[in-house]
């Protein structure tokens, strides 16, 4: 039977290469303890808190439909909003420069591809905020909240997503 | 070989180092170690108020800011559900008020989006000046905005014709 189904490795290696000056004063060192005083206890706690990761760990879940789909909300809804914000925000400080007919002149003489990309670019968070809102607001008055209603309405909002993107785009 | 003659190094620094502090007399080793001036309390930092013993505080009760604030979210997004879809098949020169009513709805929906954000990741209770600072220009921010809509709906063609002209432009 070898040293390694036993699980004696690590000792083996330890006795045979540690010095023995050094082996002789971690073993007297690990059997000690410390007194501490109950004062202490807050201190030790502060100590972990500083340690800790921050949560939730995004970087270690597995991507999912469910907070995949939180997470689009959250950012189409910012992102129209602070299209929103900026426009009304720039129309208050240059009216002449951002009116409607001088808007709307200068993207009539972008060529047509910039045009498509940007209509989709628009549309696309405008649709999922819009069904993905309308499964909020079915979960806020208690349909669908089960993992499967979860999931079931979450691919409906993607597929009437990718349907009213196309439609916009091409409108 | 060089990872044994590593181990063997780092043994005996640890070893000296254990020799080196005991040493001193244990009490002052546990204050050096556990009461120092880092693990204190920080507004910004990880570490909080008390113990992990301590109860959380709640803030008091109000409806304002609870079941009515959240029955006023839901009103405010279910209502854009009719404004969104008249939007597509009226024109704001003929239905201004519905234009109207469309761009408040949106601006407020988005000032309680916006908040919202802010109370996530930028509380006060972890960020004191910040965190205030950043709803007060929230709000200032949400004030102008809604006299720029004002300004375009009533000066302008509206944003609901707006859009409807960029899109086919």
């Amino acid at each position: 039977m070898s040293a390694r189904a036993l699980g004696l490795g690590p000792a083996f290696r330890q006795a045979a290469f540690a010095p023995k000056f050094a082996r002789n004063q971690i073993a007297r060192r690990t059997v000690q303890t410390q007194s501490l005083p109950p004062s202490a206890a807050e201190g030790i706690l502060n100590k972990q808190r500083l340690q800790r990761p921050s949560s939730p760990h995004f970087t270690i879940y597995q991507p999912q439909l469910t907070w995949y789909g939180s997470i689009a909300h959250r950012g189409t809804g910012a992102g129209l909003s602070v299209l929103l914000y900026g426009y009304a925000l720039a129309y208050l400080v240059a009216p002449e420069t951002f009116s409607s007919a001088n808007v709307v002149e200068i993207v009539a003489g972008l060529p047509d591809a910039v045009k498509y990309a940007g209509k989709a670019v628009l549309a696309a968070p405008f649709a999922f905020h819009s069904f993905n809102g309308l499964r909020h607001l079915s979960w806020d008055v208690g349909k669908f909240l089960t993992v499967k209603g979860a999931y079931s309405s979450g691919y409906a909002v993607l597929g009437a997503t990718a349907v009213t993107t196309a439609a916009l785009v091409l409108m | 070989m060089s990872a044994i003659v590593a181990r063997s190094a780092f043994n005996r620094r640890l070893a000296n180092t254990f020799a080196r502090h005991s040493l001193r007399p244990a009490s002052q080793q546990v204050l050096a170690r556990w009461v120092s001036s880092e693990s204190g309390y920080v507004p910004g930092g990880p570490i909080y108020k008390g113990t992990v013993n301590d109860p959380t505080t709640f803030p008091p009760p109000s409806r304002t800011h609870g079941s009515h604030h959240w029955a006023f979210e839901r009103l405010l997004s279910a209502g854009l559900v009719p404004l969104t879809a008249a939007a597509f098949v009226t024109s704001g020169t003929n239905y201004p008020v519905l234009d109207g009513i469309l761009g408040i709805s949106l601006v407020m929906h988005s000032h309680i989006g916006f908040d919202a954000m802010l109370v996530d990741y930028v509380h006060a209770r972890k960020f004191p000046i910040l965190g205030p600072l950043c709803t007060w220009t929230l709000r200032a921010t949400t004030v102008a905005v809604l006299v720029g809509v004002y300004q375009f709906n009533t000066n302008d063609v509206g944003l609901t014709e707006f859009i409807a002209k960029v899109w086919t432009a």
